[in-house]
């Protein structure tokens, strides 16, 4: 693995190459340009917005901007592996011709979808501080830490869709599948305390900590709780009488750093099958 | 042996075509039996050692394993088993701008390209002007190529490919690109490069190129070398085997033939 790794080093510019073309081509003819990667999570966020407060009637002063702290993330994880799953086979005459690691394909995917992450959580906290005017809190500090927990995650999937993908094309519909599953498994529309009451009142409160060993689970809830102050439930509306005794929950670190085990494993197995199988990649196409 | 740019031996290479393989779960889950692949050996067994400054060119039918072989000394294929070893700077030259994006212009698809055969960004800025002036774009150079004309795409790609300056030239098929003028220069930059000591190995069915260009040519035959020898006698051994097939195939099929 480090010989691998001292090689995909040395072909860092081609990283960097296809990274920039990526990001280039992507807007290269609509006038709007990166206001597009924006508008969408936007448009989603207040959609789920109104869904939430008028029709589901869920009083939470913010709502959107606990919506929108887990949808960025969201987006990152969700447009990388559907980006990721067609790397490979898109270079198919490429890998045919000429040798380059192939990780840079998958990699370069992750790479410019994690810039335009970063990109929006840079209006994410315009939006908190000038529209929202919510106070800045210490926690922000570990943004950093969040983001690459996330990032190695992702780098290990989409090393696996990437490459299973060459040989079995179904692998892309099957993520597609998974990630709408998980689109609703993940405290992204609602708050994890949503999940956690009715487990804590039918006294399965073990099935709680089962549904933050997943680690998109842990990450997101840690982006809420990191990023955000902690959510207040306004005591004069009746219809929040039911989130009354739903208390908000400190963040709990030890499925935060089970998260980062986790996400660290899934990197290194991933580039190692991926290694293991990239021989047969040219073979295959 | 140090002195040899190129040094194979008995390198066998296997390739495992799978009928009715399960190319989607859904067929892998409902199939009982796991097909076996058929084993296809493209190389059955081939030593080859090239010199530095050698030209060398590989003829043979299609199917004869050339373009394997040239993959195998690209790194772009694993040998079965047997020994490969290349020393050097390896490049390709792409067949019409493969590596290209449309979208891009001709400067960016410069840096991408350069990239892929390997080559530093910081390398590259060094030789934009010449690959730009060697393609004779100078006016097109910050257009996106899906404006170029297929001759344009295809100097540009030969321009890129010949200023990395690599050790060892990996050649299939084109050699030269372009009209006639464009040709000759790419046949003068041929002739640069062996004159600075450079190896090249050029897989063609062009037995004028493979003439005009080889010192010493291989015949490749059902994954084994026939022949290997100065270019004039390996050329003649191959077209002469081919004459004597067609002669085979009867007057009757002789037309149809496209064997060379």
């Amino acid at each position: 693995m480090i010989k691998q790794l001292s090689e995909l080093l040395r072909y860092r510019d081609l990283l960097a190459q296809l990274v920039v073309r990526d990001l280039k081509v992507r807007y290269k003819n609509s006038v709007l340009g990166f206001f597009w990667s924006l508008a969408n999570p936007l448009i989603q966020v207040a959609i789920i917005t109104v869904v939430v407060k008028c029709v589901m009637r869920v009083g939470i002063p913010n709502y959107s901007a606990y919506v929108l702290v887990a949808y960025l993330p969201w987006m990152f994880f969700q447009m990388s592996l559907m980006d990721a799953s067609q790397s490979v086979l898109m270079h198919r005459d490429l890998l045919k011709k000429v040798y380059f690691p192939r990780e840079v394909l998958p990699l370069s995917m992750v790479i410019a979808n994690l810039i335009h992450f970063l990109l929006a959580i840079v209006v994410f906290f315009v939006y908190l501080l000038v529209y929202l005017r919510t106070p800045i809190v210490v926690t922000w500090l570990f943004l950093p830490v969040l983001v690459l927990i996330e990032a190695l995650l992702v780098t290990g999937l989409t090393l696996f869709i990437s490459c299973l993908n060459v040989f079995y094309e179904d692998i892309k519909y099957i993520v597609s599948v998974v990630l709408n599953i998980f689109f609703y498994l993940t405290p992204i529309i609602y708050l994890s305390e949503m999940v956690h009451a009715p487990l804590a009142a039918a006294g399965r409160g073990s099935l709680f900590a089962l549904y933050q060993l997943i680690p998109l689970n842990a990450i997101i809830i840690a982006f809420r709780k990191m990023l955000l102050v902690p959510y207040t439930v306004p005591p004069h509306r009746e219809i929040a009488a039911q989130f009354q005794n739903m208390s908000n929950m400190p963040l709990d670190y030890r499925f935060l750093a089970i998260a980062a085990v986790l996400s660290i494993a899934i990197a290194l197995l991933g580039y190692a099958y991926f290694n293991a199988r990239k021989w047969s990649f040219a073979e295959q196409l | 042996m140090i002195d040899s740019s190129i040094e194979i031996q008995s390198l066998k290479k296997a390739f495992k075509l799978w009928h009715g393989r399960p190319s989607s779960l859904k067929s892998l889950a409902l199939s009982f039996r796991r097909p076996k692949p058929e084993v296809l050996w493209a190389l059955k067994g081939v030593d080859l050692r090239v010199s530095p400054g050698e030209t060398l060119a590989v003829v043979g039918k299609n199917g004869s394993g050339k373009s394997t072989l040239l993959g195998i000394m690209g790194n772009i294929y694993r040998p079965t088993s047997g020994k490969v070893a290349v020393r050097g700077r390896v490049s390709t030259l792409l067949e019409l701008g493969a590596g290209f994006h449309p979208e891009l212009t001709g400067i960016e698809n410069i840096y991408l390209n350069g990239a892929i055969l390997g080559i530093r960004t910081r390398d590259m800025r060094r030789k934009v002007d010449r690959i730009v002036s060697f393609a004779e774009l100078d006016k097109f150079i910050d257009a996106p190529i899906k404006s170029y004309s297929k001759g344009m795409v295809m100097r540009l790609g030969f321009a890129v490919a010949v200023q990395v300056d690599p050790d060892v030239l990996l050649v299939d098929e084109v050699l030269a690109v372009g009209d006639e003028a464009f040709q000759a220069k790419c046949y003068d930059n041929i002739a640069e490069f062996q004159k600075s000591g450079k190896t090249i190995v050029f897989v063609s069915h062009d037995l004028d190129a493979v003439r005009r260009v080889a010192s010493r040519a291989v015949w490749l035959h059902d994954g084994a070398i026939r022949v290997d020898g100065p270019t004039m006698d390996a050329v003649k051994a191959y077209t002469s085997s081919i004459a004597d097939e067609k002669e085979d195939r009867g007057e009757r099929d002789a037309g149809k033939s496209d064997a060379a």
